[in-house]
C-alpha cells in the first residue's frame, strides 16, 4: 500500500526540508483551518473522529494493516505489542468518552460552540465560551505514538490547524494516523500537518515558533527549556516532561490462589509499549505479611512475562539497549550468587524480559525494556519512603489493593504527589479524561471568552 | 613465592608469552588451567561460577569460562591474593571511593603486570624513545590508577631521558596538565632531533592542545614520534570528533594522524589493546581519515570475544556486541572480564563504539542519566 504524498512525512528520506516550505505549510494549515475547520460543530468533530477510531478497530483497516506490517520495522515494538497499544487507545475514541471529556474540563459540551452558562454561571449573570488556538504546534518525542495521537485528537476538537513536529525515526504512526483522518475527511486532513526532523534544528522550528499560538512538547527537562525559551512571549507552552511510574501489591490480593491473575496484570503492564512509556512501571512493590512471599510473586511474574512473550513478544532492540540489559543482569546474577536478598529471572537465550527481586527496598529506575523490579515492603508508607528519590516525577501508580483499602490508599497516594492511581494492569491505558500529569488536557489547550452582563436570562444555555 | 607456588607457576608460564613463545603452552591449555586456580583461590568468583553452573569439572574450553562484570569489581573483592599480601590496588577513575572498581596486587602480580605492559607496548612500537612526556599526574598523586602506573611503566623502560611528568592533580580530583611545561619539553625534544612519545587521556590531550593553540604554539616532533591516547572524554560538554581531535593533535604535534594510537585498558585487566597492528606497520594510512579502519587487537596472551547482547554468544565479523576479556596477564585475579563497552567484531580485533550503559531513549519515561 503507497500511501499519497499529504503530509510532509509522506515525503522521501532524501527531501529536505527548508524553513520556506515549513513556512508556506503554516500558510495552507492557518487557511484551510478557516475554511474547513473553524466553523464545525464540536458534534459533528466527535461523530468524525469516533468514526476514525472505530475504523481502526476493524482488522480489516487498511490503514491498521500497514500500521501492524510495516510497524515492527519503523518502530521498534512487534505486531501484537502495537496492536494491543493502539486498540487502547483507539477504544477511548468514542462520543460517551467525548462528551466526558468535555464535561469533566470545560463544564459542558457545547462550550466550543457557542456562549454557555451553567447553572451555577447563570446566577452570577454570567457565561463564557472556550476557544481553541487557532495554530497549534506539537513537538512530539519518542516512539509511543499515543501522547502524539491524543494531542492531535484534542486539536481537532478545539479546531485547531495543527503542525506536528516528531523527532526523527518517530513519525510513521502520527503519519498513518493523519492519514486515516484525511481519508475520513480530506477536509480535516487539510488541517493537519505532520513532519519529522531532528529536534533543535533552528532555521524549521523558528518558523513554526513565530506561526504557532501555543506550542506542546514531550520531552526531557533539558528539551522542554530549550523549546520554553524559543519562543515569543505571547506564545502559550504546555509542557509534558519525562516521569515514570510504579506498582503496588497488597499482601491481602494474593492470597487465596489469586497471585497468578494479579502477577498477569504486572505482566500486562510491564509489556505494554515495552515498558517505555512514563505510564509503565520501573518497580513494582509487594507488601510483606501475606499468605505470598514477594519473592514468590517476581517468580509468578517472570512466568506471566514468559507466557505473554509468547503472544505479544518484545520488540528488537538495539545493541545497545540490550548490552544495557545484559550488563545489569550481570552485576545481579553475581549478587544472587552471594546472597538471597537478590534474585534474578530471565528470559533464556536473549533479553526479553527481565525480573529482578531485590529485598533492597530502594527505588530503582530501570532500563525498560520489560525489565522491572519486585521489592517486598512493609506497608504503603514504607513504600512511598523507598521512592521518595522520585517523589516529584511519578506519573501513575498502579494498584493491587483489596476494595476496603482503596479509598484510602488512593487519598496516600494523591496527598504525596501521585497525579494518577489506578488498577493494576491498566496503567498504560488512561482514560480520555486521563489529567495528564495531573492537568486537564484539553482545558490546558483552550482560553476562554468571559461574557458577564447581569442578566441571566439573556443567555442561552 | 616460592617456585612450587602454582601462581608463580603459572605466572612463568604466562611470560613466556611476552617473549613471543608461546608453543610451549598454547593460550586454551593456560586458560583453562588457570580458570581453576583462580576457581579455587577466588572465593566470589567460585561462587559466581557455581551459580552460573560452570566449575572447572564442566568446562572444557577456555570460552565457557565464566567472564565477572567488570563492575563486579566494584562490589566484590575478586582477588586470589590473600588481604595481608596485598601491596596495591589499582581503582576505576584511580580513585578509592566506595563506587569505584578494585583490583588488588602483589609484588608478583605487579611484576607480571608490568612485564605484560612492556611485552604488549614492544610489539607495535619502536622504542626507545628519546624523551617521553606524560600528560597525567605522576604516581605519587595517583597512586590508584593503573593507566598512571602502566604510564610509568612505559616511560621507565623506553625512554632514553628520565620520563616528565607534565600532569598534576587538580581541585576534585580533576588531571590537570602544565601546559607550560609540556610547551617546553615539546620544544626542547623537537630541537634535539629524537623521536618523542607523549602519553595521554584523550582529555588530556585535548586539554594540552587547547592551551597550546591559544598561545599559537606548534610543533614538528621528530620522525617516529608517537602520540598515545587512551580513554573517553566522558563528563566535557562540547568534544570534538574523534577524526577532529586526531587532526588537531596531529596538526599540533606535528605528527602524522598515523602515528596517533589509541589505546584501550582498564583497571580490572593486566594487559592493553592497541589500535594498531604489529604486522602492518602502524603507520600508513587506511583512510583519508587516517582512524577510520582502525581496530583494536590485545597481545596473544589476550584475547577479547566481541558477544551478542541478547544470547552471549560471540557475534559474527562487522557485528556488534559486548567486549569480553580474556587476559591470561590477570593470574592473581580474575582471567575472563565481561566489560560494558560495545564494539564492532573486525577479524580478531574490535572497533570500539563506547560504553553501554546509556541506552538511547524510545519512549517518554524516565531514565537514569
Amino acid at each position: 500500500m503507497k500511501l499519497p504524498d499529504y503530509f510532509l512525512a509522506d515525503l522521501p528520506a532524501e527531501a529536505t526540508l527548508t524553513s520556506s516550505i515549513i513556512s508556506e505549510a503554516c500558510l495552507t494549515l492557518k487557511r484551510n483551518r478557516e475554511r474547513f475547520l473553524a466553523g464545525r460543530s464540536t458534534q459533528s468533530l466527535i461523530q468524525s473522529l469516533s468514526q476514525v477510531g472505530a475504523s481502526w478497530l476493524d482488522p480489516d483497516y487498511p490503514l491498521r494493516k500497514l500500521a501492524l506490517e510495516q510497524g515492527p520495522a519503523a518502530t521498534g515494538f512487534s505486531r501484537a505489542t502495537l496492536a494491543t497499544g493502539l486498540d487502547s487507545f483507539f477504544r477511548q475514541l468514542t462520543p460517551q468518552s467525548f462528551q466526558a471529556l468535555l464535561e469533566q474540563d470545560l463544564g459542558h459540551a457545547r462550550r466550543l460552540d457557542e456562549v454557555v452558562a451553567l447553572d451555577t454561571e447563570q446566577q452570577g449573570g454570567r457565561a463564557a465560551m472556550a476557544l481553541g488556538p487557532s495554530f497549534l504546534v506539537h513537538i512530539a518525542a519518542g516512539n509511543l505514538p499515543n501522547p502524539t495521537l491524543m494531542s492531535m485528537v484534542l486539536g481537532l476538537l478545539v479546531r485547531s490547524a495543527q503542525f506536528v513536529k516528531c523527532a526523527s525515526g518517530t513519525s510513521f504512526l502520527p503519519r498513518l494516523f493523519a492519514h486515516s483522518i484525511h481519508q475520513a475527511e480530506p477536509k480535516l486532513g487539510a488541517c493537519l500537518e505532520v513532519a519529522e526532523w531532528k529536534g533543535g534544528n533552528r532555521d524549521l522550528e523558528q518558523v513554526l515558533f513565530e506561526e504557532a499560538d501555543c506550542v506542546t512538547a514531550t520531552g526531557s527537562d533539558e528539551t522542554l527549556a530549550d523549546v520554553r525559551q524559543r519562543l515569543p512571549a505571547r506564545t502559550r507552552f504546555l509542557g509534558y516532561g519525562h516521569r515514570l511510574s510504579f506498582a503496588y501489591v497488597s499482601s491481602e490480593v494474593l492470597g487465596g490462589g489469586r497471585g497468578a491473575s494479579v502477577a498477569a496484570s504486572a505482566a500486562a503492564d510491564v509489556a505494554a509499549w515495552d515498558q517505555q512509556g512514563c505510564l509503565s512501571p520501573h518497580v513494582i512493590y509487594v507488601e510483606q505479611g501475606g499468605r505470598m512471599a514477594p519473592e514468590q510473586f517476581a517468580d509468578l511474574l517472570a512466568r506471566e512475562l514468559a507466557a505473554r512473550e509468547s503472544v505479544e513478544p518484545r520488540g528488537e532492540l538495539s545493541a545497545s539497549a540490550a548490552a544495557a540489559i545484559a550488563s545489569r543482569r550481570s552485576i545481579y546474577e553475581l549478587r544472587a550468587a552471594h546472597s538471597p536478598d537478590t534474585r534474578l529471572w530471565c528470559s533464556p537465550g536473549s533479553t526479553a524480559w527481565t525480573v529482578v527481586y531485590e529485598a533492597d527496598p530502594r527505588f530503582q529506575i530501570s532500563c525498560l525494556n520489560r525489565f522491572i523490579y519486585v521489592k517486598p515492603v512493609t506497608s504503603l508508607a514504607a513504600a512511598l519512603e523507598s521512592a521518595d528519590s522520585v517523589r516529584t516525577r511519578v506519573s501513575t501508580v498502579g494498584v493491587a489493593v483489596p476494595d476496603a483499602r482503596t479509598k484510602e490508599t488512593f487519598a496516600t497516594l494523591a496527598r504525596w504527589g501521585v497525579p494518577r492511581v489506578c488498577p493494576l494492569g491498566q496503567m498504560q491505558n488512561p482514560p480520555l479524561t486521563w489529567r495528564h500529569d495531573g492537568r486537564p488536557a484539553l482545558g490546558e489547550l483552550v482560553t476562554w471568552a468571559d461574557y458577564e452582563n447581569g442578566v441571566a436570562e439573556n443567555l442561552s444555555i | 613465592m616460592s617456585q612450587r607456588d602454582p601462581f608463580f607457576k603459572l605466572g612463568e608460564q604466562v611470560r613466556e608469552f611476552f617473549s613471543g613463545d608461546a608453543a610451549a603452552n598454547p593460550f586454551e591449555d593456560l586458560a583453562l588451567e588457570m580458570f581453576a586456580l583462580q576457581f579455587h583461590h577466588n572465593a566470589p568468583y567460585r561462587r559466581y561460577c557455581e551459580a552460573v553452573g560452570r566449575t572447572p569439572a564442566t568446562v572444557t574450553d577456555w570460552r565457557q569460562v565464566p567472564a565477572v562484570p567488570a563492575s563486579g569489581f566494584k562490589e566484590f573483592d575478586f582477588s586470589c591474593i590473600p588481604a595481608s599480601r596485598r601491596s596495591a590496588v589499582f581503582c576505576s577513575s584511580g580513585t578509592t571511593r566506595a563506587t569505584a572498581s578494585r583490583h588488588h596486587h602483589c609484588a608478583e602480580s605487579l611484576a607480571l603486570y608490568e612485564a605484560s605492559v612492556r611485552a604488549g607496548f614492544e610489539r607495535h612500537f619502536r622504542p626507545p624513545f628519546d624523551c617521553v612526556l606524560i600528560l597525567t599526574p605522576p604516581p605519587s598523586q595517583a597512586p590508584h590508577s593503573s593507566l598512571v602506573h602502566m604510564f610509568e611503566t612505559i616511560g621507565r623502560a623506553f625512554s632514553r631521558r628520565q620520563a616528565v611528568w607534565a600532569g598534576r592533580m587538580g581541585p576534585g580530583g580533576v588531571w590537570e596538565v602544565d601546559a607550560r611545561l609540556a610547551g617546553q619539553q615539546l620544544e626542547t625534544a623537537a630541537a634535539a632531533g629524537g623521536a618523542v612519545l607523549v602519553l595521554g587521556t584523550a582529555l588530556t590531550h585535548l586539554d594540552l592542545i587547547t592551551a597550546l593553540e591559544a598561545q599559537g604554539m606548534h610543533f614538528k616532533l621528530p620522525p617516529g614520534s608517537l602520540a598515545l591516547e587512551t580513554g573517553g572524554y566522558k563528563g566535557r560538554t562540547r568534544n570534538p570528533s574523534k577524526t577532529e581531535f586526531y587532526r588537531q593533535l596531529s596538526d599540533c604535534l606535528g605528527i602524522p594522524q598515523t602515528s596517533i594510537v589509541g589505546e584501550y585498558g582498564m583497571c580490572e585487566l593486566s594487559s592493553q589493546a592497541y589500535d594498531v597492528r604489529p604486522a602492518v606497520p602502524a603507520f600508513a594510512p587506511a583512510t583519508e581519515a587516517g582512524i577510520g579502519e582502525r581496530r583494536f587487537t590485545f597481545p596473544p596472551w589476550g584475547r577479547a570475544r566481541i558477544v551478542s547482547p541478547e544470547t552471549g554468544e560471540e557475534v559474527g565479523d562487522g557485528r556488534t556486541g559486548l567486549v569480553r576479556v580474556y587476559d591470561l596477564a590477570n593470574v592473581y585475579s580474575v582471567m575472563a572480564v565481561q566489560t560494558e563497552d560495545l564494539a564492532v567484531r573486525r577479524g580478531d580485533g574490535f572497533e570500539l563504539l563506547g560504553r553501554a550503559a546509556g541506552a538511547e531513549r524510545r519512549g517518554c519515561s524516565l531514565l537514569a542519566a
